[in-house]
């Protein structure tokens, strides 16, 4: 394993899910030095488990947060608004691996939904085409499926009421994907066996993942300094104002410095936001790289909810590939609806445990009991479509709740915008429509679960003034300071965001090793 | 406590078969499943009346909570009907001892293997290869539905409305407090033309 000293001037990248593990990976194959720190364990394949809370309390960050706002998140779980991983890989260990790209007004939101009020849209700095590139390298390094002649996921059990409801209500954009899960042997990853744990770590590895893929070719290089269970809580900067170092706790609560030459922050949303936070100074009070007061701000997680529905018949939806199932139709932005923007349907299905834990929070009763009764028979779907951002819809560090080493926990404030409520009833009735025109004998709307996707907080913009990174990432504020991950969203689409964020990464390391080739870094 | 000697501190009534058969039935009336064995509820009290018993806090909530239902203006809790106990529960639900008995419930008495078998759950496959050969596709009252990605004659829609017919409810007038009509009178023209559209064919028409 290679090992660097402390005092290397490397680049430190901050997290290891699909930003940072594809900047490691795209750096260090360019024989770049990176020190990629990761707060959470280094969890092997085979160490991963077939079983819902297991994997949970395995893999998901549960260090504490605090939430308000009108979401229903603030009410049912108050110290977890969001789902996510911590481990090496990050997010892509549990991810289902849906990959839709964005669509080309998507990065257009403010020019093409005009001016909503309340949201605090804003064109994106880049365009589709800017962008495609880098797309298809990213479905190719993903074996995404439907594309550069993957082979499509066949259908499962929960698909194939999917697909007929699809067809019967008149959509036509419906598939088993796009989808990066192996359909079959593809890049030195196996064929999917149809286990049904996607959103637990994957013990074949045919799910792409920055643990299974990226991660270890970067080691292979020996540029890369893996340290996991070591959390980045500072970034420092020198007289110039730029960065140059970082601070991390390692698992005993110990501090280190590491020297660096950039430092790209991939933490995750919610994280990331925080870390900048964290480093505010006599010469950044209000955060580093926050001159223009929008870190942490504009925080998104898609407008989502669940429909499970029951029919006579048995399912067994939780048999195969969770998200292998995908409706385009809705993706779309058309106000005839009651509503800008768009949303994807996605098959979904969560075992017993979670269906328990997330179908109906708070409740209790006879109805409750029914949604599990009828678990054998149940087909279930999510709605993931674009949510409006707002200012107010932000990260701050709390000040009174402190996490186990003792630093502010970061606090996350939601309002659901009208935008929001209006797509997400609109879905819940197009999925019971779906539904009903293959037979279900009941529906069951099921809210938001913690936000999975997270999205904004250090958003790009042409203007300093409007957001914190240029189009790749790069901070308005400090120059070798970088965002590498859905924190640097303008707006969030409705695409499930990691392909894009994998695309960005691919786009900024190609632009930090073009920076350094020019001596402007 | 007032029911009990001084010596009976909150964490031995916890400990007592009372408090066990009144939290059993407390998780029957709120949880009720026709198909889940006697099992089931009493492993899922046990693991609660263990956790309770680690934080004062629970302790006094969960004792204090399950003692009291001895003496209801209807009588012993044990003694209610169902629907009596149903409606009791009902009144109680915002009560730290419900809010205990409920949540954890719903993490403990899910996650009981003995319960997914019942539900008809398999549970973990990675061991057993998957359900690639044990029937990840066997739903067999559906037709075998198309898997590749739509290659017909319509173009994906990415803005506007669709040139064929949905399934939807009424057409609901755009927000105006919130969204702005942006819509062209062309854009008008062809909602109300897809309005008109013809229905799509009926299901068994559908080549899947």
């Amino acid at each position: 394993m290679t090992a660097f000293d402390h005092d290397d001037e490397v680049v430190v990248i901050v997290g290891s899910g699909a930003g940072g593990g594809t900047l490691a990976h795209e750096l260090t194959t360019r024989g770049i030095r990176v020190v990629l720190i990761e707060a959470g364990a280094h969890i092997r394949l085979e160490e991963h488990v077939n079983d819902e809370w297991e994997a949970f309390g395995q893999l998901a960050w549960t260090d504490a947060r605090t939430t308000s706002g009108s979401w229903r998140i603030a009410r049912d779980f108050p110290n977890l608004p969001a789902w996510v991983v911590k481990a090496v890989g990050g997010t892509t260990t549990h991810w289902a691996g849906a990959t839709p790209r964005f669509l080309e007004h998507e990065f257009r939101a403010r020019s093409t939904y005009g001016d909503i009020d309340g949201a605090t849209l804003l064109d994106w700095p880049l365009t589709l085409a800017e962008l495609a590139p880098y797309y298809d390298r990213a479905e190719i390094a993903m074996g995404v499926s439907h594309r550069h002649a993957r082979k499509a996921l066949p259908a499962n059990n929960n698909y194939r009421v999917f697909a007929n409801g699809a067809a019967r209500v008149g959509y036509n954009f419906y598939a088993t994907g796009p989808y990066a899960a192996n359909a079959e042997p593809y890049d030195g990853r196996p064929a999917t066996i149809q286990d049904g744990f996607n959103f637990q770590g994957d013990r074949s590895g045919a799910k792409w993942s920055t643990l299974v893929r990226e991660i270890p070719r970067a080691e292979a290089t020996g540029n890369l300094d893996l340290r996991p269970d070591c959390q980045v809580v500072q970034i420092t900067h020198d007289a110039r104002g730029r960065a140059d170092a970082v601070i991390y706790v390692d698992a005993d609560d110990n501090l280190h410095r590491q020297r660096a030459r950039v430092v790209a922050v991939a933490g995750n949303s919610i994280e990331t936001s925080r870390l900048l936070l964290l480093s505010a100074s006599s010469r950044f009070p209000d955060g580093l790289a926050n001159s223009s007061g929008h870190v942490g701000r504009h925080y998104m997680r898609h407008t989502t909810g669940s429909v499970y529905a029951q029919f006579e018949h048995p399912v067994h939806a939780y048999r195969g590939e969770t998200m292998a199932g995908v409706i385009a139709d809705e993706a779309r932005h058309d106000p005839s609806r009651g509503f800008a923007s768009g949303y994807y349907l996605e098959t979904l299905s969560l075992g017993p445990a979670f269906l328990a834990a997330f179908a109906e929070p708070g409740s209790w009763g006879p109805d409750f009991t029914a949604l599990l009764d009828g678990y054998a028979n149940t087909a279930g779907l999510w709605i993931v479509g674009e949510d409006m951002p707002q200012a107010n819809n932000r990260v701050t560090l709390n000040g009174t709740v402190t996490d186990g080493h003792g630093l502010p926990v970061a606090h996350v404030h939601v309002d659901d915008h009208p935008n929001d409520t209006a797509m997400r009833e609109h879905g819940y009735r197009q999925a019971e429509l779906l539904y009903d025109a293959v037979g279900s004998v009941s529906a069951h709307r099921t809210p938001p679960y913690p936000s999975t996707h997270n999205l904004g907080t250090s958003r790009m913009s042409v203007k300093p003034e409007d957001g914190v990174t240029n189009a790749f990432g790069r901070t308005h504020d400090v120059p070798n300071l970088f965002v590498s991950d859905g924190s640097v969203f303008t707006t969030g689409g409705a695409a499930n965001p990691t392909l894009t964020i994998v695309a960005l990464a691919m786009r900024q390391a190609e632009h930090i090793v073009d920076l350094f080739s020019r001596h402007e870094l | 406590m007032t029911s009990h000697a001084t010596t009976e501190a909150p964490r031995r009534f916890l400990e007592s078969e009372r408090a066990h058969v009144l939290l059993v039935r407390v998780i029957r009336i709120a949880f009720p499943h026709d198909t889940l064995p006697d099992s089931a509820y009493e492993r899922t009290a046990d693991s609660l009346l263990d956790l309770a018993v680690r934080t004062n806090r629970m302790t006094l909530a969960v004792a204090n909570g399950l003692d009291s239902l001895g003496s209801l203006p209807a009588g012993d809790f044990l003694g209610l009907t169902v629907e009596e106990a149903f409606e009791h529960l009902r009144a109680i639900e915002r009560t730290e001892f419900f809010s205990f008995v409920r949540g954890n419930t719903v993490l403990t008495l899910y996650n009981l293997p003995e319960v997914w078998e019942v539900l008809g759950y398999e549970g973990a496959s990675v061991e057993k290869g998957g359900y690639l050969t044990r029937g990840f596709d066997d739903l067999d009252w559906l037709p075998e539905p198309r898997v590749e990605e739509y290659s017909g004659e319509f173009s994906r829609v990415e803005i506007g409305a669709l040139p064929y017919a949905v399934t939807t409810d009424p057409t609901p007038e755009p927000d105006r407090r919130t969204l702005p009509d942006r819509r062209t009178a062309a854009d008008r023209r062809t909602a109300a033309d897809r309005r008109r559209a013809p229905k799509r064919p009926g299901a068994d028409e559908v080549t899947l």
